[in-house]
């Protein structure tokens, strides 16, 4: 029973950081139909600026995550401008090799950079791990849930209430409509974009000091966001986030009583099954389009 | 024509390559090329003609592998011209799963469904040891045997691809020209309307399927029997990746686009190991292929053929949109996938 | 008495050209090196890269090799099988390399050997622990990292010492963890100890706090720990926060005790680990003298302390080839290979010497590695008791 506890709870941290990166991606891909095989490298770049905030320049654990999620949305920024606003209109495969050099590229760049070798960023927390009878859960994680807790709520009330994000929104639903109410779409294409690798880009600066930094540690998250994305429902950010946490407990359960060997199959087969049986996903609801 | 006489070109000098080319190093990538044809072909007839992307494309390429491999070893010993048929049943069956599973999914949906279903078969092959041997892999695959022959050297290694990457060319082209063909045109271009007169959507789209994955399955023979090893990095995503550039980098919906594409991207990585210090090559195939998707988003040979059609049509009236499936035929306009 | 002067001169003069133009005019010797040096492991890939510089660097200021210099030809094998098995081709094929170090993974080892076998050029194997890379009758191969049963062989001796009762196991998912747990478990079933759980984590995966779990419940007294140090350190930071309390050994070599200590802090205290060469007290190897030379040499480049523990195997590596082109005579791969038979000198982890490995008439070489345990105490990498003498 304790062991189960413990998975549990260990599930529930992993799951908050697959909510992370998924929201994040579940904007890009459900808005902009952009099939974003960089995104983890956003999530990379993250951790890496955190690396050299913290590690580099010294300065506090905040700054770090504020450097990050800077670092991100002008990448972003700059990405959707340069590269994606010109082929808009061409088709989704298109778009997707050129996502697909650019994980290339930002990973090499990445190497070439750093190096192979895997950084450990610097934290401010303790290391003993608090108790609670048999559980034991580590501050830093204990932080990175409620971090990642706030920005998703943070993030919700952007979309939810503010202008910015009702044209978000709005652009979702019908593009040409939004655009005849004077919704400027370019400019909402590039925020969104900015929008989701920030997020991709807090979620490495969290996680990073929990793992470590290293140029390939985004290859698995570009996958498990999108296992969250699907299994949440494209464009459905509370789906998102339960999508996240369920694959987190998930992984956790499987790893622990069926085989760790096969533990990052259980997103696999979680996503063929919602797929056949659900294809809008398990949260799906009417604001959601097809 | 132009076109024609290219084509003659190409294959007069694909049937005399061991004289011509310089060195064993360059037959050897010859070979790849040859092999990757095939794996992009069998994308192609998903991806272009169904309009369906499968990211999970290494599977079918790692099952083939891994069969062909299995039968040829001991205990077995079959011989490789009963390995390869069975590569591509095992294969084949399997995009007939993926086209059961994924039934009324299209779009980003299928795509997740077909990289789940690799991730799952990747994740098997490491861990079932018994079949698989697991990550160490299966070392002293035979080569081929023809009479009593061992297709051993690179030369005869290199007349056996080419004819299957022949006989793929020509599967392609009978597949696209035939009903089925027209049948899957139509649903890539419209399928609520070619279902409403009579185009069963689902059928189509497991056929293809399953040829796609049979063809793919054709490849990982010759990849096995050719570099005499396997192991669970056929399953490795950047294979897929690499598929699906060649596809769309050289036209997809296209029948020279695949060919193209894959040898230009078979070559490139080569080309670049010479050309660049190990540690920009992979940087500079990064950057590569933005500009080529940049600067030819349709693909290398629509570009190319509208380019030379425009050329010398210079002002005439605009090309008719429809009509029968071509050597150059590209894919009409800029479809985003239907999601369900 | 003219004619006679000049047909000396011109005689003088002929000889003359035949002596050695010194070296620089001559075509320099070239070996090749395949190692991952893009993807997960570059950087062990890169610290074996910038061990054979040195190597080839000292070679050369020595007056080179017969007079010739040495120059490396680079290869990246992306990690991958069939890129090492590329790059294995197009060394001995266009840059004509009449000998090989590489391939760091056992997998890209084996794909790159059949090319050995088809040109007929040697390979110095350098890290990779398979053991059907000496078995399968390749008489191209020659290595000088040990299989997992030697490294098993190598720590049965302290067993006892260790106090291990009943041993866990938590390796990567590769031939490498696999081999591992296969050998070490063989041994310790010879010792009677016994076998709790076996449990792997995938290559790339960062949370193992399920295997953890699991683990704590065997109440066994040891770990066995097979993989690269990225996932060693967040095997040891996860421990600690679900307080798992045994000891923990690490096997392989390539744990780097240094940057464990950099990155997992305390959680690494009380760790042992297998390495193959000490650079923290260099004294201690069987050549003092080189060890030191070669640790300061490291430094000095200003590559990384933490790569020392892998880095020493591209200077072996190289060090093994250049001796066996000496005692050959000649760069050319069948006199090469015959020279590498003959081999026997002391490169920085000991001495090397190939003997006989596999299928009779074509056998492989298998050198006999120095094998030694270290243990993080207060902080620092020192000798553990059981040890000292």
């Amino acid at each position: 029973m304790d062991q189960l506890l413990q998975h549990l709870v260990n599930g529930l941290v992993l799951g908050g950081t697959y909510a992370l990166l998924g929201i994040g991606l579940t904007l890009i891909f459900g808005l902009m139909s952009v099939v974003n095989f960089a995104h983890g490298e956003f999530y990379t770049l993250g951790a890496y600026a955190a690396f050299a905030t913290l590690a580099l320049a010294g300065l506090p654990f905040f700054a770090a995550l504020l450097v990050a999620i800077a670092a991100g949305a002008l990448l972003g920024a700059i990405c959707e401008r340069l590269l994606l606003r010109p082929l808009r209109g061409h088709s989704i495969d298109t778009i997707m090799l050129v996502m697909i050099g650019v994980w290339i590229a930002m990973q090499n760049a990445e190497l070439l950079t750093w190096g192979g070798v895997a950084r450990s960023i610097p934290h401010p927390f303790p290391t003993a791990p608090l108790t609670l009878g048999p559980l034991s859960i580590a501050p830093l994680r204990l932080f990175v849930v409620v971090t990642a807790a706030v920005i998703i709520a943070l993030a919700w009330l952007g979309i939810h209430t503010t202008r910015l994000g009702t044209a978000m929104r709005a652009t979702f639903q019908d593009r040409d409509t939004a655009a005849l109410m004077g919704v400027p779409i370019g400019r909402i294409h590039t925020i969104t974009f900015a929008f989701g690798s920030a997020l991709a880009a807090a979620a490495g600066a969290l996680l990073g000091p929990v793992f470590l930094a290293y140029p390939s540690m985004g290859d698995l998250a570009s996958l498990k966001a999108f296992s969250v994305v699907i299994l949440g429902g494209l464009g459905n950010l509370a789906g998102a986030t339960l999508g996240g946490l369920l694959l987190g407990v998930a992984e956790e359960l499987g790893a622990g009583y069926v085989s760790s060997g096969y533990r990052d199959a259980v997103g696999f087969v979680a996503i063929i099954l919602v797929l056949m049986f659900r294809p809008a996903g398990l949260f799906a609801r009417a604001e959601r389009i097809g | 024509m132009i076109a024609r006489a290219a084509v003659a070109l190409g294959a007069g000098a694909a049937l005399t390559a061991p004289w011509w080319v310089a060195n064993p190093y360059h037959l050897h990538v010859l070979i790849m090329a040859a092999i990757f044809t095939i794996l992009a072909l069998s994308l192609n007839l998903l991806l272009g003609y169904t309009g369906q992307l499968s990211l999970g494309h290494a599977a079918f390429f790692g099952i083939g592998a891994y069969t062909s491999a299995l039968l040829s070893l001991p205990p077995l010993e079959w011989s490789f011209w009963v390995a390869l048929p069975a590569a591509a049943a095992a294969s084949g069956l399997a995009g007939w799963a993926i086209g059961r599973l994924a039934l009324k999914l299209r779009g980003a949906y299928f795509v997740l469904v077909t990289i789940s279903f690799a991730g799952v078969i990747s994740l098997v092959s490491i861990n079932w040891m018994t079949l698989t041997n697991g990550p160490l892999g299966l070392p002293g695959v035979p080569a081929p045997a023809l009479g009593p022959w061992a297709l051993r050297t690179k030369t005869a290694y290199w007349y056996l691809v080419l004819s299957a990457a022949a006989l793929a060319y020509l599967v392609c082209q009978r597949l696209v020209a035939s009903r089925i063909g027209r049948a899957l045109v139509a649903l890539r271009e419209n399928e609520p309307l070619a279902e409403s007169v009579g185009i069963d959507g689902t059928r189509y789209l497991v056929l293809a399927a399953v040829v796609s994955a049979a063809m793919a399955g054709v490849g990982g023979s010759l990849y096995a029997h050719y570099t005499r090893f396997v192991s669970p990095e056929v399953f490795l995503f950047s294979y897929t990746v690499t598929m699906v550039i060649m596809v769309i980098a050289g036209g997809q919906g296209t029948l020279a686009g695949p060919v193209v594409g894959a040898l230009l991207f078979t070559v490139l990585p080569e080309a670049l190991r010479e050309a660049v210090a190990w540690q920009w090559q992979m940087l500079a195939y990064g950057v590569v292929l933005v500009l080529c998707m940049f600067f030819l988003p349709r693909g290398i040979v629509p570009t190319v053929a509208t380019a030379w059609r425009t050329a010398r049509t210079a002002g005439g009236p605009p090309e008719m949109r429809s009509g029968s499936v071509g050597l150059f035929k590209m894919r009409r306009g800029s479809d985003t996938p239907e999601s369900c | 008495m003219l004619k006679r002067l000049a047909s000396t001169a011109l005689v003088a003069l002929m000889t003359l050209t035949l002596l050695p133009a010194g070296g620089s005019a001559q075509a320099p010797i070239k070996i090749g090196v395949i190692e991952p040096l893009s993807g997960p492991v570059a950087a062990s890939g890169n610290y074996i890269r910038m061990g054979a510089e040195i190597a080839r660097d000292w070679i050369n200021a020595r007056g080179g090799v017969n007079g010739r210099k040495v120059e490396l030809v680079i290869e990246d094998n992306k990690s991958d099988p069939k890129e090492a098995a590329s790059a294995a081709e197009k060394l001995i094929v266009r840059d004509k390399v009449p000998a090989i170090m590489g391939a760091w993974g056992s997998s890209m080892t084996l794909a790159a050997m059949p090319k050995l076998e088809e040109y007929g050029v040697p390979m110095v194997v350098e890290t990779s622990s398979a053991a059907s890379i000496t078995k399968r009758g390749n008489p191209w191969v020659f290595r000088i990292s040990p299989p997992s049963e030697m490294e098993a062989l190598g720590l049965e001796q302290y067993v006892d010492r260790l106090g291990v009762k009943k041993a866990d196991f938590l390796a990567v998912n590769t031939d490498w963890g696999r081999g591992s747990i296969q050998a070490f478990g063989d041994m310790l079933k010879k010792k009677g100890v016994q076998i709790g759980a076996a449990e792997f984590m995938e290559q790339a995966a960062t949370d193992m706090n399920a295997q953890i779990t699991k683990i704590k419940a065997t109440g066994g007294d040891t770990l066995f720990l097979t993989t690269a140090v990225e996932q060693i350190t967040l095997v040891l930071k996860q421990g600690q926060e679900q307080r798992l309390t045994r000891k923990i050994v690490t096997t392989g070599g390539s744990s780097s005790p240094t940057q464990l200590i950099k990155q997992a802090g305390a959680a690494a205290e009380g760790s042992y680990h297998i390495v193959f060469f000490m650079p923290w007290f260099p004294e201690a190897m069987p050549d003092a003298k080189l060890a030191k030379a070669f640790v300061d040499e490291w430094n000095k480049r200003g590559h990384p302390f933490e790569g020392l523990t892998e880095g020493f195997r591209g200077h072996d590596g190289i060090a093994t080839i250049v001796e066996a082109i000496k005692t050959a005579g000649k760069d050319e791969p069948k006199a090469i290979q015959e020279a590498l038979w003959k081999v026997s000198f002391t490169g920085v982890n000991g001495p090397i010497k190939f003997e006989k490995d596999g299928p009779a008439g074509k056998e492989s070489g298998q050198s006999k590695p120095s094998i030694f345990v270290v243990q993080v105490r207060d902080g620092k990498v020192g000798l553990p008791d059981f040890m000292k003498k």
